[in-house]
């Protein structure tokens, strides 16, 4: 009885770990919605495409290579560090940072800021589906 | 009584250099102070504080842009609140390192303690100053990194 109430709790943290909020969830319909408007043969947000562009490499404004794991790590349970400042970061993963993607606006201008440093715009609504899917599985 | 009120007056003068109103607008500490010290509205002039406010999607080189609604409340809380005086003396530019003041205070700083990477730049206020988060930078709280007391 205990282990099946173990598993159940376990179960319950595990699904509850990868679930927007109430109002992520309405942002999240937006941008599907945006992305099929964009590509009919869209059928969803994609977590694997989101850390390849989480992982990926680019040449920012000040000529050095740069990526998302530049001030985020390439583990987002751990927290980072921001590159020019050196001021740390807290962990990005909703899963040990319960604060993370809960606040639409908060996400929405760190999407659109840090869009702007690693690939030079602002990110296309599947990029951003994408890359919330893979963090919110973190 | 005189000379005692001068010397009262003199002894408060120094008891307050090196010492500014701290940063300590909640808005301003989550919107700022989260990628950067919350660097004192007194250490830059209204003017300074304008010209940064005015570009922040190329904020020395980083988009830290914000909503039009925050960006005009923070900069009513940093002109409201901007240096005048020999801080921010002939400085109207973005950086309170370009301060003639400020640069003759750090003038006998070397570069080696300047660049060591416990320090990186002279914008880094906390990296010497210990208390600087307080508004405090005066010369007993200054503490460098492989160096020590600064007095």
């Amino acid at each position: 009885m205990k282990k099946t109430l173990c598993f159940i709790l376990l179960a319950f943290t595990l699904i509850h770990a990868k679930e927007f909020n109430a109002p992520m969830k309405t942002y999240m319909e937006g941008l599907s919605a945006e992305a099929k408007a964009a590509n009919p043969s869209f059928t969803g947000f994609d977590a694997k495409r989101g850390e390849a562009i989480f992982l990926s490499k680019h040449t920012g404004k000040k000529g050095t290579e740069i990526s998302c794991t530049t001030c985020h790590s390439t583990d987002l349970k751990k927290g980072g560090q921001n590159v020019n400042t050196n001021k740390p970061i807290t962990a990005l993963a909703p899963s040990v940072n319960s604060t993370r993607l809960t606040d639409v606006a908060e996400v929405e201008k760190w999407l659109r800021r840090n869009f702007n440093d690693v690939f030079a715009h602002e990110g296309s609504a599947l990029e951003k589906g994408d890359v919330l899917t893979y963090i919110i599985n973190q | 009584m005189k000379k005692i009120l001068l010397i009262t007056a003199l002894g408060l003068s120094f008891a307050f250099a090196g010492s500014v109103s701290p940063a300590d607008n909640a808005q301003y500490q989550k919107e700022c102070a989260s990628c950067h010290f919350g660097y004192q509205p007194a250490l830059l002039s209204k003017a300074s504080w304008e010209k940064v406010m005015g570009n922040l999607s190329d904020h020395f080189g980083t988009d830290a842009s914000l909503g039009k609604v925050e960006s005009e409340q923070i900069l009513n809380y940093l002109v409201t609140n901007a240096g005048s005086g020999k801080i921010t003396a002939n400085n109207n530019t973005m950086q309170i390192t370009k301060s003639p003041y400020f640069i003759k205070e750090h003038r006998k700083i070397s570069a080696k303690l300047i660049e060591q990477k416990e320090v990186g730049s002279l914008s880094n206020c906390m990296a010497c100053h210990t208390t600087a988060d307080k508004g405090n930078y005066s010369e007993r709280a200054i503490v460098i990194p492989n160096y020590g007391r600064w007095e």
